[in-house]
């Protein structure tokens, strides 16, 4: 195994990120986990500045939903960019830097919040980190454009696709956390459209550009329609920033935002149900017959289909004012961030023989995990939007009944339905601990240990500018 | 010509369908036929001189670099090229530039018309229905920033809302202008209990009850789960206690 800490080309890179975003994952999984257990067992459990679960409410967000985050969209992006265009990466020193410096202001994030927990309010929030982080989306959307336009081929990959909707959109995000409280509303304006941009559409993306990728190439299949493809990349570039509003109903937003995002949300049933066909009519035909990678990559579209489809319930007139400013947005939040993470695990195994030239065995331990992992999250998925529904019942029955649920007087009749969730959770959570640590172990026992088999090579171009 | 292909597939190590099916793109791309695209998969001295290659890569100790070094070259554009018509959205040259446009488009729209337009619309409703601007001390200002910093918000909101569960049980915030930090203090998920008229309930008004459940939680209550922070100073414990205490007093 051979490492270069300044690769020369997008394989290399790919080489350092492998080998990393296990390591990444587990990391998330493990700030989850302790967050988790302080939610659960906080008046038990030890506290100080940074084991409470203010803190590490804070750093798990920072650490799945923009480190994490960031990672595997520059990872993805190096790999997948190149494959899709038909061509290696154009100006590659520029991309790996600005690569990089994404993933290491995210970083720099997460390790300051640990060193100086008191200064985490500012944490990636600051003008002058979210300027830079704002200037270095610019020039990496901007690198991908130009690799864009420089493609020698008539034609895109949908990955493509969804990769420049993601970075767009990442972008967007971030314009958007820069925006000013004013009045109260602004609080769920920005914060609403920052999780639709940023996560929703963010995470989503990514993971349809892997998930394209590994069901035609992966699998060895043929992509069944191309049009049913382009119908789910449009669909959800339009719907899906609307669809946060209606987890905010009844506060202080204009009336009409919560319908629009009301309709759009139920309107998601258009690109998912694109999305199903084309994915069941393009695994009929699959060449791969190994049975792990296909179990990965359908929990990834299950959970990715679960959480659409809490999207959508929570639609429904009389659901959404009981499960608004709920736990339920969490399932959803968290159903969009499992789903990359889900799929995350056959690109690796997928990308390990090709960057790696090391086979990865396909044994029991793999077979538990990817079993373990993929049950985990749908369990947790549906205890987050069982407590919501159950802590939105009590306010209304609470409030029927006369008895104010929502204050802290009569928040122990809530705290009664939903505490059983909360621990059953904590169980899950730490099951998907295990999971990522056996992914982990799995993945780097094959880059060290396997058996060595024929690796991919990077495409040189040549002759581009003369055409 | 199938004779071709299955030789073609089996130098390439895919399906024939697919081979085909690239052989034809490619074809069409070059201006050629299919039987002379495959003729130079089949036959071109490139492929035939990368399949021994290929085939001694495996050895039990070869480096990876080497197996790399070895494998580069025509082959591999054509894996390429043949991934690209598998699964492919079909775009004429000029077609990406229309294509970035239309998603920077979608963007653009998104921004204004779910967020900056909707935004100051809401900014004006609120100024021109409400006429109580916000003046808090500046302790009370301080112990917002503690219970921020302390992340509280993400567990309790100050936020009734104007449904019916929520407004029956008290009032509804309706500051017009109010610092960024009481701003953000509102919270957006609600799985603790709602502060917004904390201080005005028993015994959340109490002061002594209050330090002590915020320092050792279970001396006091409990039943239910809450951090303690014990590791606070002095002074901003007293600041926290004065902006709790305030809740409920303004944002009527």
């Amino acid at each position: 195994m051979k490492i270069k800490l300044i690769p020369s080309n997008e394989q290399d890179l790919s080489r350092v990120f492998i080998f990393l975003l296990p390591l990444v994952v587990l990391l998330t999984a493990s700030v989850n986990f302790l967050r988790d257990a302080f939610m659960s067992f906080s008046n038990i459990l030890p506290g100080n500045q940074v084991l409470n679960y203010g803190f590490l409410d804070k750093v798990s967000n920072q650490v799945s939903f923009n480190f994490l985050f960031s990672f595997i969209l520059v990872l993805t992006v190096v790999y997948l960019l190149s494959k899709s265009l038909g061509r290696s990466i154009i100006i590659f020193p520029i991309f790996f830097l600005t690569g990089l410096g994404l993933i290491g202001i995210e970083f720099v994030d997460v390790v300051i919040g640990f060193v100086a927990p008191e200064q985490l309010e500012t944490l990636g929030n600051t003008s002058m980190l979210l300027l830079l982080k704002i200037l270095l989306v610019a020039a990496f959307l901007g690198l991908i454009f130009l690799n864009l336009l420089a493609k020698k081929e008539p034609s895109i990959f949908l990955s493509s696709q969804f990769l420049i909707g993601a970075v767009i959109f990442y972008f967007i995000s971030l314009l958007i956390f820069r925006s000013d409280y004013t009045v109260m509303s602004d609080n769920f304006f920005i914060n609403s459209m920052y999780l639709s941009t940023h996560i929703y559409v963010g995470c989503s993306f990514v993971f349809l550009a892997i998930f394209y990728f590994l069901i035609t190439k992966g699998l060895g299949a043929t992509l069944f329609s191309k049009t049913l493809g382009t119908i789910s990349f449009w669909g959800y570039l339009f719907l899906l920033p609307w669809t946060g509003f209606k987890y905010f109903y009844g506060t202080t937003l204009p009336d009409w935002i919560e319908n629009v995002s009301i309709y759009l949300s139920i309107s998601l049933i258009i690109p998912l149900l694109a999305l199903i066909v084309n994915y069941s009519k393009t695994v009929a035909t699959k060449e791969n017959k190994e049975p792990i990678f296909s179990v990965l990559i359908s929990f990834a579209f299950v959970v990715f289909g679960i959480t659409n489809v809490l999207q959508i319930v929570s639609s429904i007139a009389n659901v959404t004012p009981i499960v608004s400013l709920t736990n339920f947005e969490y399932s959803v939040r968290y159903g969009y961030m499992y789903s990359l993470i889900l799929i995350m695990i056959p690109f690796v195994y997928y990308l390990v023989p090709k960057i790696y030239g090391r086979e990865l065995t396909y044994g029991r331990l793999e077979s538990f995990n990817a079993y373990l992992i993929g049950i985990c999250v749908v369990v947790s998925l549906s205890l987050n939007a069982l407590i919501g529904i159950n802590s939105g019942f009590a306010w209304n029955a609470g409030a029927n009944a006369g008895n104010p649920t929502i204050y802290g007087e009569g928040f122990l009749i809530t705290w009664s339905l939903v505490s059983a969730s909360y621990t059953f959770n904590l169980f899950f959570s730490l099951l998907f601990l295990l999971g990522t640590f056996l992914f982990a172990v799995t993945t780097l026992k094959a880059i060290i240990g396997g058996t060595v088999t024929e690796s991919e090579t990077v495409l040189e171009v040549t002759g581009d500018s003369d055409e | 010509m199938s004779e071709l292909l299955a030789k073609v597939a089996e130098l390439l190590g895919a399906p024939e369908t697919l081979v085909q099916r690239s052989a034809e793109a490619r074809a069409e791309a070059s201006g050629n036929t299919v039987d002379e695209v495959l003729q130079s998969w089949a036959g071109g001295e490139s492929v035939s001189s990368t399949t021994p290659a290929a085939k001694e890569a495996p050895a039990e100790e070869a480096p990876v670099e080497e197996v790399k070094e070895e494998v580069v070259s025509e082959s591999t554009q054509v894996n390429v090229e043949q991934v690209i018509e598998e699964e492919t959205v079909e775009l004429k040259n000029e077609s990406s530039l229309a294509f970035i446009a239309g998603v920077i488009g979608v963007a653009v729209f998104t921004y204004f018309f779910a967020f900056s337009i909707p935004k100051n619309q809401s900014a004006d409703l609120v100024a021109e229905a409400l006429n109580n601007e916000i003046v808090v001390s500046q302790e009370v200002l301080k112990g917002a920033e503690v219970y921020n910093q302390l992340n509280c918000q993400s567990c309790h909101t100050q936020n009734v809302r104007l449904l019916i569960p929520d407004s029956q049980n008290g009032k509804i915030l309706k500051n017009k202008f109010a610092n960024e930090t009481i701003i953000k203090n509102t919270g957006l998920l609600r799985l603790g209990p709602d502060l917004s008229t904390s201080a005005t309930r028993e015994p959340t008004n109490n002061s002594n009850w209050l330090a002590r459940y915020l320092t050792d939680s279970a001396s006091v209550r409990d039943e239910i789960p809450h951090p303690n922070y014990d590791f606070l100073s002095a002074t901003d414990l007293d600041y926290l206690l004065t902006y709790l205490l305030s809740l409920g007093e303004v944002n009527e």
